[in-house]
């Protein structure tokens, strides 16, 4: 349990509370000087019965406290009667220090407790401890209360950090989905070849598996390299660029620097998806896709281009638009404000699409 | 007679992958030795041109083309199709899920699936075998081809989602918006990337297509009559056949003649 806590409340010693409730006792030390004041005893010297409250009140505060968080059990909470029982041993001898404080500081008498007629002294007693009372039922619910508040919030930070984890998993495998359609369409490509040219039959097939291969890995991968990523990227276009002929021709430049570079899986495929799909396929002439790694600095920069319809055209589908935006929240669940993830036309027609990524992280792990 | 049954088939293959392409030509010169195919496109403008151009007996329609889709093309085809020729009969090629299937099959025009395997095929071939010999001794015993195609197309467009209704449109006119309510409508007239709102007291550009908009629209009371045509049925005062056999509507309070494509003549049948 205790371990449990949320760092925060670790570093704190047990003592450490009772500066927080300093200002409580001093609020009830100056209800008690006007109770004595204009009530109990009126016309007495306001400033005596305030130094007078201050020192009862400071030592039952110190003793009370003192004691109940020295003896302060496991769960750090205490039974109310364990408390009260405390408090009606505290009060009495709080009343008597006190009051001999009260004198030595101030240089007035006090009738020594011997000298008082019993009356008095169980009057006096009783005033105090209705306080003490008072003050335990007010510090046993706040006590109450931050514990609920900190169980809370502990039990929310739990929660959010499984929903990230989960969104961050579903929205991988999300993006590693193979499309039925796409499938569809291969293994249509295969068959027709297969009665026809069954060398080229071969090679889609190689092509098949080796996408097949790696969009498996990639799914359940938390991290990939950019050669691992470019070469899954180039299954996929090979595949394309057999079934689409002449319509589509593409370009993958990948620096041998940073061939190794780790990178969140996953995150090109979408893009190059999206320009094949809105961009190319529904363009009559068809086009060339440039897949581009490059850094600037600290950043690694990941560009899509192609020279397809572009954003505007009404090809663009809700589709394109929900996997940029998972995208997006990859992102930002990763690296926050670091990673970022642009789509723009091109002057001369077609979308660049590009990812900013900060080159020295490398994982998708989630702060716990 | 005779000329009928020397006459070969001829049949036109429209698909952007070339691959598929071939592998159709190939599986139906196996089942099908007869069969003529004089043109294979590779997108849905080129398929409308050469069916128009080569007027074939079959066409083999890809859905999902660029250009055009195989339904787009296949809609103007049928509009602009010479009235003296039979309309070809169309199979819709179509991978798995592109189009809900339940509704090719209950319009009646044949389709076939991608991959395309030769037992589904030869009975595409069967079905369409008779189907030309029964137009050949007797036109009436199957019901014409574009009527079919328009029963697709209505079905289909059953199937997009209802959307809200439209009460108000739109349209900006100079610096302010003009509010015209539907019902004010005469008929939405598509130009390229807009339509013209026609009214009996003039007219508002609103940028938008047909498509979207057909499905805010009350159906009872707006009927598409053409591609490009949505017209407000209670403004329609006749339907008339002119010389060509060509369709058109004249308008109460309105001096616009619409034409009607093919595809719809059938809403203009008398009762």
């Amino acid at each position: 349990m205790h371990s449990a806590l949320p760092a925060t409340h670790k570093k704190k010693t047990r003592w450490y509370q009772m500066l927080y409730g300093v200002r409580y006792a001093l609020v009830i030390s100056i209800i008690f000087t006007i109770v004595i004041t204009y009530g109990l005893d009126p016309g007495s010297d306001i400033k005596l019965n305030f130094i007078a409250s201050m020192c009862i009140g400071s030592i039952i505060y110190l003793l009370f406290n003192g004691l109940r968080l020295t003896l302060l059990n496991e769960q750090r909470k205490h039974k109310l009667w364990y408390m009260i029982g405390l408090m009606l041993v505290v009060a009495p001898l709080g009343q008597v220090a006190g009051l001999k404080l009260f004198s030595w500081l101030t240089g007035v008498s006090v009738d020594s407790i011997a000298s008082l007629l019993p009356t008095r002294i169980i009057s006096t007693l009783t005033f105090t401890l209705i306080g003490g009372g008072g003050a335990v039922l007010f510090f046993a619910n706040r006590e109450k209360i931050a514990r609920l508040e900190a169980a809370a919030a502990e039990e929310k930070a739990r929660a959010e950090s499984v929903a990230r984890q989960a969104m961050q998993t579903q929205l991988q495998l999300l993006q590693a989905q193979i499309e039925p359609h796409m499938l569809f369409n291969t293994l249509a490509n295969l068959q027709g070849l297969i009665s026809f040219d069954t060398d080229k039959a071969q090679l889609l097939l190689e092509q098949l598996i080796q996408y097949l291969r790696a969009t498996l890995s990639s799914s359940r991968a938390d991290t990939t390299t950019l050669g691992q990523e470019f070469a899954l990227m180039d299954a996929y276009l090979g595949l394309m660029a057999i079934r689409m002929g002449t319509r589509l021709s593409y370009t993958l430049q990948l620096p041998d620097s940073l061939r190794e570079t780790k990178v969140p899986p996953m995150l090109l495929q979408p893009l190059v998806e999206n320009a094949i799909q809105h961009g190319l396929e529904p363009k009559i002439e068809g086009g060339h896709i440039t897949v581009e790694a490059s850094t600037d600095g600290a950043r690694l920069i990941l560009t899509v281009r192609d020279d397809g319809l572009g954003l505007d055209h009404p090809g663009q589908t809700k589709g394109t638009q929900l996997g940029v935006s998972n995208i997006r929240e990859r992102l930002q669940v990763m690296h926050g404000d670091a990673a970022s993830l642009s789509l723009n036309a091109q002057p001369q027609g077609g979308v660049i699409a590009s990812l900013i990524l900060p080159l020295q992280s490398t994982t998708t792990s989630i702060p716990s | 007679m005779s000329e009928h049954t020397t006459r070969p088939i001829r049949a036109l293959i429209a698909e952007d992958e070339p691959i598929l392409a071939a592998a159709l030509t190939h599986a139906l010169r196996r089942l099908w030795p007869e069969l003529e195919i004089v043109a294979t496109c590779v997108n849905g403008v080129e398929a409308l041109q050469q069916g128009l151009a080569l007027l074939p007996d079959i066409l083999f329609l890809d859905i999902k083309m660029p250009g055009k889709t195989g339904l787009e093309a296949a809609e103007e085809m049928a509009e602009q199709w010479p009235e003296t020729r039979p309309f070809p009969h169309i199979v819709f090629v179509t991978a798995y899920d592109e189009y809900a299937l339940s509704a090719f099959e209950h319009a009646a025009a044949d389709y076939v699936l991608k991959p395309v395997n030769d037992a589904r095929l030869g009975k595409t071939v069967e079905r369409l075998r008779q189907r030309l010999n029964a137009g050949t001794v007797n036109t009436q015993a199957a019901p014409p081809a574009d009527d079919n195609l328009a029963r697709l197309l209505t079905q289909l467009q059953a199937m997009t989602p209802p959307a809200p209704r439209l009460q108000m449109i739109r349209a900006a006119v100079g610096n302010s918006v003009r509010m015209i309510p539907v019902a004010d409508v005469v008929y939405f007239e598509a130009l390229d990337k807009y339509i013209n709102v026609v009214c009996h007291d003039g007219e508002a550009l609103i940028r938008t297509s047909l498509k979207e908009l057909l499905p805010q629209l009350d159906p009872q009371q707006f009927w598409q009559i053409h591609r490009g045509t949505i017209v407000n049925a209670s403004a329609i005062a006749t339907a008339v056949r002119d010389d060509m056999g060509k369709l058109s509507l004249t308008l109460r309070q309105h001096p616009a003649q619409l034409r009607v494509s093919p595809l719809y003549a059938h809403l203009f049948r008398q009762m």
